[in-house]
């Protein structure tokens, strides 16, 4: 048995030559006697010969490219690991300092109430308004108003930007301008509101008179600390009152337009007493954004004894223009700032901080509200006359969605465009899937049900004063204009659907 | 700059001896990057070849054989000249597509369905382009021992000497291999033996 199964491996080794002379002559012989194994042999040939009919892979010329490219990135990869290393030895320290703190959860509170009036006095030091009141243009002082944003610096490379979150809840950012666009609002609202050159001379005058309160709201030193009152929410509601009150009585006509139900005497009474509150008193908690903390501390700030000092300065100045370099803010956004989230104490700062924004979430009891008591009454007022100004002033669309449909409204050379799209009854798709088991020729009897996904609509329903900053004209147009192509497309698909759906596009001119 | 010999060296592929190897190697070692795409381009389509058909799955050929040519590029600052630059070459080469197929086998338990495999469970009616499907399905179908010599013997034309210092086994034992794995191809084929050999 074994025998013959070797003389099987011989006949393979004899086809492929590569037995010895004497292994050779021996089989032959074998062969010449055995028809068993002469057979073996022509079928091991056949099984072969396959080995010949198999075709080869086509060649491959971008292989080598593709190689060398492979090994640059290799070595590229390896750099990157060395250059990496530091890194890495970072996060070992770091997972050790978790750990530490893990088990001493309250050390880091622990020293930081110890180091807190240190620290605090620190970054109390010379303090001073970040914008000196000359400093500050009508534009600036306009755009606080109207637009919710403040220059950190007198190059306009930081912006403070101060906003309500979902809730109402107060928070600001601080912004690095380079993404922003530049806007004439205040020029554009002169223009919206058709006032001339007398007029406008009234709304600069009210708007001057500002600049000095909004010099004491922001303080900044050398140690890039800044300093932002809580206040500063009620000081724009009341700028912004103030030139509404003064728009009605100038342009009673484009003021019906931005308010129609007009100002009562009753806000007006609010909007004078808050303007003369705010313009006297600061009030003296302050909230410290500091390269490695931010807290709320108790700040008189003397403006008295800062004007003296002002005059002072102002001379240097004149007399050194490098004086002046050395109070520009740097605040460096990707520093020790981190997310400070404190759930246990609603009192606390919720900080986020990414390239290009460092945002604060106010907690609480920041705003001061006991000293502007009324101050809530106008914020009808203002939210509505915001809106207009956004839609008529800026051309900014607006966007109301109800349970029947989507409406658009878009200002444009003096008429309103609205686009409509109104829908009871949607897709069989949408049906089905809102009433599992459904009974496709019972369709009456389904109660009409939330339209389909209008993810598409939404994206359009911009966020206003994002779309303010950061959005030209011109993009504006072209959004508007691929909307309304959608919409066409959606109102056809929807006809084609056999589908109940009222989608229109009115225009009405308003003079 | 490419000096005008080794331009023709990268466009032709000149009939190999193991000086040709051997003093690209060193030109390599002696800092000459456009050595090592010299030794590519001879070899590369060899390579590529023995892992097509060891794979049965031309989208992995690339693949693999970029990481063969990679390790060889790595290590071959540390090549000793003492036996023939192909026999290592197609040593990675085998050994590349044994981890490989290692891989795949254990991807198969965790995922029955291999998506992109080229492998079908039983020789499909043969049309007369489709020999060297069936065949190659049938190859695939070899454990990987018996598999590799046949394939370094009846597609290659490898000899037994190369096969076993490829392998790094001994003669007798691809002798046996090389005839255990014919006989095993043959069972696989039977059902369609008229059809292959008409």
């Amino acid at each position: 048995m074994k025998k013959a199964l070797q003389n099987l491996e011989l006949l393979s080794a004899y086809l492929d030559n590569e037995l010895t002379q004497s292994e050779k002559a021996e089989l032959e012989k074998l062969l010449a006697t055995s028809l068993e194994l002469r057979k073996k042999l022509e079928d091991l040939k056949k099984i072969k010969q396959l080995g010949n009919r198999v075709t080869r892979i086509p060649e491959s010329p971008f292989f080598e490219t593709r190689l060398m490219a492979a090994i640059e990135d290799q070595k590229n990869e390896t750099s990157r690991i060395k250059r990496w290393m530091p890194a890495a030895a970072l996060a070992v320290v770091t997972i050790i300092i978790m750990v530490v703190l893990k088990f001493n959860p309250g050390l880091i509170d622990k020293m930081w109430e110890d180091q807190k009036v240190a620290i605090a006095g620190f970054y109390k030091e010379n303090l001073q308004p970040v914008l000196l009141a000359a400093n500050l243009t009508n534009e600036d002082v306009f755009n606080f108003a109207f637009n919710n944003e403040l220059p950190l610096d007198n190059s306009r490379q930081q912006y403070l930007l101060l906003g309500y979150d979902d809730s109402g809840k107060e928070f600001f950012e601080i912004r690095s301008s380079h993404e922003r666009i530049n806007r004439d609002s205040y020029k554009e609202f002169i223009s919206a509101m058709n006032l001339d050159a007398e007029q406008k001379q009234t709304v600069d005058s009210i708007i001057g008179s500002y600049s000095k309160a909004l010099e004491a709201q922001v303080l900044v030193n050398e140690k890039n600390t800044i300093a932002i009152n809580p206040n500063l929410w009620n000081l724009r509601k009341a700028i912004f009152a103030d030139l509404l009150v003064a728009s009605e009585k100038l342009n009673k006509t484009k003021f019906d337009r931005i308010v129609p139900a007009g100002i009562s005497n009753a806000e007006k009474i609010v909007v004078v007493n808050t303007v003369e509150k705010l313009k006297s008193a600061y009030g003296d908690q302050y909230i410290f954004v500091t390269p490695d903390s931010i807290f709320a501390e108790s700040y008189q700030f003397d403006s008295k004894l800062y004007e003296k000092e002002m005059r002072e300065l102002e001379k240097q100045i004149k007399l050194n223009e490098e004086e002046v370099k050395q109070f520009t803010l740097n605040i460096r956004y990707d520093s020790t700032f981190r997310y400070i989230d404190d759930a246990r104490n609603i009192h606390s700062f919720r900080i986020v901080v990414d390239s290009n924004i460092c945002r604060v979430d106010l907690p609480d009891h920041q705003i001061p509200e006991i000293l502007i008591p009324d101050i809530e009454t106008i914020e009808p007022l203002i939210e509505q006359a915001t809106n207009s100004i956004h839609f008529y002033a800026y051309k900014i669309p607006k966007i109301e969605k109800s349970e029947n449909g989507i409406k658009i409204e878009y200002y444009n050379d003096d008429s309103v465009y609205s686009y409509m799209v109104d829908y009871n009854m949607l897709n069989i798709d949408s049906l089905a899937e809102a009433n599992p088991g459904l009974d496709l020729y019972r369709l009456d009897q389904l109660k009409p049900v939330k339209p389909f996904d209008d993810t598409m609509l939404i994206k359009y329903q911009y966020d206003r004063d994002y779309y303010h900053r950061y959005y030209s004209d011109d993009e504006f147009k072209k959004q508007m204009e691929e909307l309304q192509k959608e919409l066409q497309q959606m109102s056809e698909e929807l006809k084609n659907h056999k589908i109940r759906v009222r989608s229109e596009v009115t225009k009405s001119t308003k003079k | 700059m490419i000096s005008k010999d080794k331009e023709k060296d990268l466009q032709q592929p000149q009939i190999l001896s193991i000086d040709d190897d051997y003093s690209i190697i060193r030109q390599f070692i002696d800092g000459d990057k456009f050595a090592f795409q010299i030794l590519v381009k001879r070899h590369k389509e060899k390579v590529r070849n023995i892992i097509y058909i060891t794979m049965n799955n031309s989208a992995l050929v690339d693949d693999i054989a970029q990481d063969v040519f990679i390790t060889v590029y790595r290590n071959l600052k540390h090549f000793r000249f003492e036996s023939q630059f192909t026999t290592w070459l197609y040593r990675i080469t085998v050994n590349r597509c044994k981890d490989y197929l290692r891989k795949m086998n254990v991807r198969k338990i965790f995922f029955p369905i291999e998506e992109g495999t080229e492998v079908s469970e039983y020789p499909t009616p043969v049309e007369d382009n489709d020999i060297s499907r069936i065949v190659m399905d049938a190859i695939s179908k070899l454990p990987v021992k018996l598999r590799m010599p046949l394939i370094l013997k009846d597609i290659e034309g490898f000899s037994y000497q190369e096969i076993s210092e490829t392998l790094k086994c001994e003669m007798g034992t691809v002798k046996s291999r090389i005839f255990r794995g014919r006989e095993k191809l043959k069972e696989i084929l039977q059902p369609l033996e008229k059809e292959l050999m008409n």
